[in-house]
This record gives C-alpha cells, sequence and structure tokens, in this order.
C-alpha cells in the first residue's frame, strides 16, 4: 500500500481570507491525503509545527500582500530548522506574475494564483512529494 | 436550541392579507392561459418545454430556476400599490426616493488604503480630485486583525493591503488637510471590536479639530458575522461579547454622532467568501432583528435606528438576479421595520445601500475581461437604485488596484451615470414580468433562510453554534465542485480559453520603508505621551468591558489620551476571554 502523504497547511500571518485554504485542505484530503490545517500562523509557529508534524509538504495561502515578507521569512526559518529544502513547500495567494517567479526563486516549489484548479494542485502535490 | 417566539416571517405573514386590488382582471389572466397553453403546445419545441425553468449557472448565483418566458401569469396578483408603489413610498420596492437619480446621483466611493497614512491620504487627495464624491478607508492587516504595527505578528504586513493605523495621530495623517464636515468617510471597519477602537480615533481626531460630533457623516462596518465568521484570525472574543460590542458602538453613535450611519451590514464579504445571493441577505436581515430587538431593550426607538441602519450588498454576475436582489430585500426591509418594528417616520422604513461589484467573481486569466465584468455588476446595481457604488478593478487578482486601474473603476461608474442615460427614469426595470416574478421568489426565499435562522435560537446562537459557518462551507465546497465540473463556465478560465500567457499590466508596488516608520512612529509616541493617562484609561475601558454599559465612553478617552489600537484590543481579550471558531474543513 501506498504511504499517505501528509501536508500542512497554514494561513499566513494575520490574512483574513481562508476560503481558499480551506478548499484544497479539503481537496487533498478527499485525495486521500493527510491534512493538518493550522490556521494563521507566523513563519515561525508554521516552522515549529512542521517540526513537529513532520508533514511532507508545507503548504501556505496569503492573499493579503504579504506573501514576499512572510514568504521569505518562512523559506529562511524551515532552513535554520534543517526542514527546506527536504520538505516541499507550496503558496497559494493573490500575487502578481513578477511576484510568484520571486516566489518559485525564493523556494516555493508549486505557487498557486486565483483560478488554479484541483487537479493542477492535487497533482503538484503528488509529484513533489514522490520526486 | 428550538425558538417558540414567532419569526419574521410568521410576523409578516398576518400582516400581509392578501392582494386587494390586483393589476390584471381575471379575464384577462384566463384570455392569456389560455392564449400561452395553445402557443406552449404549438409553438414551443418539446426539448424547451421539458426545460422550461432553468437555472443559470453563475458564480454566487441562488440557483432560482428561471423560465423560458414570463407573462403576467407569473405575477397574476400583482397589486401596484400593495407590492411596488411609486418611487419614495411603501414598500419601497421601486426606491427610497421619488426622484432618485435626477434628485441625486449615486455616491462614487472608491476604496482607498495602503501603506501608512500619508501614502493613503494621497490617494484620497488624489480620487477627490477626479471626482470621487465619498471615500472608503481600508485597514491593513495588523490593523484590521487589530494588532499593532510593531508586535511581532505584524511583521512583514504593516501596510500591505489597506493604511497603518495605530493611535489618534496617524489618523490625523490620514485625514490631513481634509475638512472632516465637508467629506462623507466609510471606515472600513469590519468588525465590532475594531469599531469600537477606530471610530473612536476619529471622534477624537474630530474633538480636536473643534469639528463636533454632530458633523461628522459616514459610516462603519460594525458587523458581528465579519468578525466571527468570515474572518480567519489568530485571536476571537466570544460571538455574545462581540454582539454586544456591536450594539454599544450602535447605540453610542446613536445618540452621539446622529448623521452616521453606525452599522453596514456588510453582506458583501459574507457572499464573497462563498455563500448564495439568498443567504448574504438573510444573514444581514438575521442580525439586524437581533439588534433591533436588542437596541429597543435599552430605550431606542426603532423609528430611530431605522434612519441610520445601512447595507453593504455584492453584486455579481446573474445580472437580472442582482436587480431583482435589491429591490426584494428592499421591499422586505420596508416591510420588516413597518410591520414587524411598527416604525412612522418612512426613513426608517428605507433600506439604503452601498453595492461594491463582485471580486470573485473576477479573474486572473485575461484581466481586461473583468472590466467588462464590472461595467455589468456595476449596471445591475444601479437598475437596481443603490445609493452608493464601488467598482473593482480589473487587477484585483493581481493586486491592491494601481492608479491606473482606479481610474478606470471610477471612470465606470461615470460613464454609466452621465453617458447611458439609465439615471433618468426611476426603476427603469420595474414591471417587467419577469424582474417582478424574480422580485416576489428572492423575497420569499430571503424570508425562508431568516425563517430558518430564527428557527435555530437566531442569529447569535447560529453563528455560536457553528450552523452558519457549516452553511458557508457547504455552498463553496459546492461551487468549486460545479466549477470544476465545468458547469459553472467563466470565460477565459473554463469556457472559451484563449492563450494561457498572461499580459502584461502593469501591477501597484507597495511604498517602501513604511513598517519601519510606523514602528518608530509608535515607539516614540509610546515615550512622549502620558503614560498614567495612558493607563488609566485602559483600566477604565477594562471596567467598562466587565460592566454592564456602554464600553465606547471608554474606548473614546483611551483615542483621546493616545491609546493604541493594540493596547485597547488586549483589554478586550483580557475581559471577554478567547473564542474558538468551529473548525470549516
Amino acid at each position: 500500500m501506498e504511504r499517505k502523504i501528509k501536508v500542512l497547511l497554514a494561513k499566513l500571518g494575520l490574512d483574513v481570507h481562508n476560503r481558499g485554504v480551506i478548499t484544497v485542505a479539503k481537496e487533498l484530503r478527499d485525495a486521500g491525503m493527510e491534512v493538518v490545517y493550522i490556521g494563521n500562523a507566523l513563519p515561525e509557529q508554521i516552522v515549529a509545527a512542521a517540526s513537529q508534524e513532520d508533514p511532507d509538504l508545507v503548504g501556505v495561502s496569503s492573499l493579503g500582500g504579504a506573501h514576499l515578507s512572510l514568504g521569505r521569512m518562512l523559506i529562511d526559518q524551515a532552513q535554520a530548522a534543517g526542514l527546506y529544502p527536504e520538505t516541499v513547500f507550496m503558496i497559494g495567494g493573490v500575487f502578481s506574475p513578477a511576484d510568484a517567479q520571486k516566489l518559485k526563486a525564493l523556494g516555493f516549489a508549486g505557487v498557486f494564483p486565483p483560478g488554479s484548479g484541483r487537479e493542477e494542485i492535487v497533482g503538484f502535490v503528488r509529484q513533489a512529494v514522490a520526486a | 436550541m428550538a425558538s417558540t417566539k414567532p419569526t419574521t416571517k410568521e410576523i409578516l405573514a398576518r400582516a400581509a392579507g392578501g392582494s386587494e386590488t390586483p393589476l390584471y382582471n381575471p379575464q384577462a389572466l384566463a384570455q392569456i392561459k389560455a392564449g400561452f397553453d395553445a402557443w406552449r403546445e404549438a409553438s414551443v419545441r418539446p426539448a424547451d418545454r421539458e426545460n422550461w425553468a432553468q437555472a443559470p449557472a453563475t458564480v454566487l448565483g441562488s440557483e432560482i430556476p428561471r423560465n423560458m418566458l414570463y407573462t403576467p401569469l407569473d405575477v397574476a396578483d400583482l397589486d401596484y400599490a400593495r407590492h411596488l408603489g411609486n418611487s419614495g413610498q411603501a414598500p419601497f420596492t421601486r426606491g427610497v426616493h421619488a426622484n432618485m437619480y435626477r434628485g441625486r446621483r449615486f455616491t462614487r466611493r472608491q476604496l482607498a488604503g495602503y501603506g501608512g497614512p500619508e501614502d493613503t491620504n494621497q490617494r484620497i487627495k488624489f480620487l477627490l480630485d477626479h471626482g470621487a464624491t465619498g471615500i472608503s478607508i481600508i485597514f491593513d492587516l495588523p490593523t484590521i486583525q487589530m494588532y499593532d504595527s510593531d508586535d511581532a505578528i505584524a511583521a512583514g504586513q504593516v501596510g500591505m493591503s489597506g493604511v497603518a493605523i495605530d493611535s489618534v495621530e496617524d489618523m490625523d495623517r490620514l485625514f490631513a488637510d481634509i475638512a472632516l464636515d465637508q467629506v462623507t468617510v466609510s471606515l472600513v471597519t469590519h468588525y465590532p471590536s475594531n469599531s469600537a477602537l477606530l471610530f473612536p480615533m476619529y471622534l477624537a481626531l474630530a474633538e480636536k479639530r473643534g469639528i463636533p460630533w454632530e458633523a461628522l457623516k459616514g459610516s462603519i462596518q460594525n458587523d458581528v458575522t465579519l468578525e466571527e465568521v468570515v474572518r480567519s484570525g489568530p485571536e476571537y472574543i466570544p460571538p455574545r461579547d462581540c454582539f454586544r460590542i456591536q450594539c454599544d458602538n450602535m447605540e453610542f453613535i446613536r445618540r452621539n454622532v446622529p448623521q452616521w450611519n453606525f452599522q453596514t451590514l456588510n453582506g458583501y464579504n459574507l457572499r464573497e467568501f462563498g455563500t448564495s445571493a439568498v443567504t448574504e441577505m438573510a444573514v444581514a436581515l438575521a442580525n439586524l432583528v437581533e439588534s433591533m430587538e436588542e437596541l429597543i431593550g435599552r430605550g431606542l426607538t426603532a423609528d430611530d435606528l431605522g434612519q441610520r441602519a445601512a447595507f453593504f450588498w455584492s453584486i455579481g454576475n446573474d445580472f437580472f438576479e442582482e436587480v431583482a436582489r435589491i429591490r426584494a430585500v428592499r421591499r422586505l426591509y420596508g416591510r420588516i421595520m413597518t410591520q414587524r418594528f411598527g416604525v412612522t417616520n418612512p426613513r426608517a422604513a428605507w433600506m439604503r445601500c452601498h453595492v461594491q461589484t463582485s471580486g470573485v467573481s473576477l479573474t486572473r486569466s485575461e484581466p481586461l475581461n473583468n472590466v467588462v465584468r464590472a461595467g455589468f455588476h456595476a449596471l445591475a446595481a444601479v437598475l437596481g437604485g443603490a445609493q452608493s457604488l464601488h467598482v473593482d478593478s480589473y487587477d484585483e487578482a493581481y493586486s491592491v488596484p494601481t492608479e491606473e486601474a482606479a481610474l478606470l473603476s471610477l471612470r465606470t461608474q461615470q460613464i454609466i451615470e452621465t453617458e447611458t442615460g439609465v439615471c433618468e427614469v426611476v426603476d427603469p426595470l420595474g414591471g417587467s414580468f419577469y424582474l417582478e416574478a424574480l422580485t416576489n421568489e428572492l423575497e420569499s426565499r430571503i424570508l425562508d433562510e431568516l425563517a430558518e435562522i430564527e428557527g435555530k435560537g437566531g442569529y447569535v446562537a447560529a453563528v455560536e453554534s457553528g450552523w452558519l459557518q457549516a452553511r458557508i462551507r457547504d455552498y463553496f465546497h459546492r461551487e468549486r465542485e460545479r466549477m470544476e465540473r465545468g458547469e459553472i463556465r467563466v470565460v477565459g478560465e473554463n469556457a472559451y480559453q484563449g492563450e494561457t500567457k498572461l499580459p502584461e499590466i502593469s501591477v501597484f508596488e507597495y511604498p517602501e520603508g513604511v513598517e519601519e516608520r510606523m514602528k518608530a512612529r509608535l515607539g516614540e509616541l509610546r515615550l512622549r505621551r502620558d503614560n498614567a493617562a495612558v493607563e488609566a484609561a485602559l483600566k477604565g475601558l477594562e471596567d467598562a468591558c466587565r460592566g454592564g454599559g456602554n464600553l465606547l465612553p471608554a474606548s473614546v478617552q483611551c483615542a483621546r489620551v493616545l491609546c493604541s489600537e493594540g493596547e485597547m484590543f488586549k483589554v478586550f481579550k483580557r475581559a471577554f476571554g478567547l473564542w474558538r471558531p468551529p473548525a470549516l474543513w
């Protein structure tokens, strides 16, 4: 039997919009993955939760404009804690095309702007974890 | 919890009675029916007869089935005086003013807020210089969630997607060179809690500038739904306490700032979070009814309160449904205020609303398509008789709107207002068989959902139990499924897809150094101010929270002596404790 993929999800910082992350949580769970959603959390809280939960992938959601500042802190702190690059990171939210490129360069393997479909996201997680 | 109190639906049913003077006489209807049946048999294809009623599959729609053709038979009992009336006459279906836009155009109000208060002050002046007639201020994430700019939790988020405000001094910078008694200002303080912290800063600023509170015009949102249901945040106070703060705001403002709208029941954010056209309005009315009861218990009258109630709706894709919805809720609100609360002042029965075009209905792919979408949304709002309008910008799925995109949104409003001629005739779609049938159906469905909430023990109980949250979650999961299946079609997204390449549009760039500037400023303020007065004011606020009276006088005092928003919110958390909202996934 295939091992269950474990995903940790969080809302990045103080962003108020959670429809997207709740939708992704449900879709990953429906796809047979184990999902832990910790709600709003700062980078250090996400890193602490990831250290404890040991997920295959960490996904964060940011629609409030702070994706670059908090995204950078998250990857830096994950690296300092030895989580990155072993653990895959993905991010969803409202970004300009230029910012989406910057997020990829920062270390988010998956970057999902508005309009991202279920297959796109579920497929990415399966592939990224298998790789 | 089952409720034994009569629902609003039951109360209105008692008051309703039948149709006294139907518009169509029975003989005419019989003839129309005979002709219609024969036509349907002879001229309508079997496939169309089978699918006679079809629900449009639209983003955030109600899924009300629509007939292929509407006739007088669909509004057979229409009684002009009882169901429509002339504009400015009860039940106000056709508009709250006799002359509507001939007398006063809709307020062209655009949102502004990013960076520090000086940055947003520039955007406000830009919009006013280009003919905006009202201003809506949105706050950054730490301010909206009630943390100071120098709180660790605010790191990296100061001045993002709104303006950073920590104290009355920032409020002063935000409104530099703007006469508070000359503009109408909507402070988009979504929550009761931050309304009780930020609006006092506005009041303290007016005092400092020597402007009497009686001269201030504008609105706050102040809606429990936003704080406890729609919001994702790290800390929540319990719904009952949140409701008390909401009512404290309403009471204090009604008694002391008479021209200010003390609450803007916000269907918008609830709907955009993901709920139907019907639920959006039912929830707002459920909160209204419960707040009215509470405030009448505090000695205010429905006549007095109704004059300052305001609503904020999301208007999206399903064009006729959106026009009908505004008319339906206007009639229903009028009926609730007169038949349930017995108001006699017509103003108290006017459903006045601000409309923002739907952001969720916009797409990232082919962003210029959004200009067209928002134009239709805005036109629906105007044909529905909205008082005030914000048109979303085409770049919403990318960032905070650029100045160019914000101007195009304002121009969209001005083109509707100046060039299309739609403002010359009041309620131009009124009397359409289709629109009137849809208005009736929507009103009845909103009333049914309101009764359902009241049956659950009322609005606050439905929030506390998580019932409301579950209803919303079920809606948006289902909508996502329908999008995935291609049942709901969106041009450029899952229908008529073109090249996936994103066009080059210029994107808003946040000003640099805002966080450092705000932190330094707040640090300096904490050293400079009278900290003994600060402590005393915060203690006063805590006593007010724990005591039974209205807490607003204490929060105004906090604002006067330069308490920060975060310091005041800490008092709320200490006094009320924290609440864990239900998990939504």
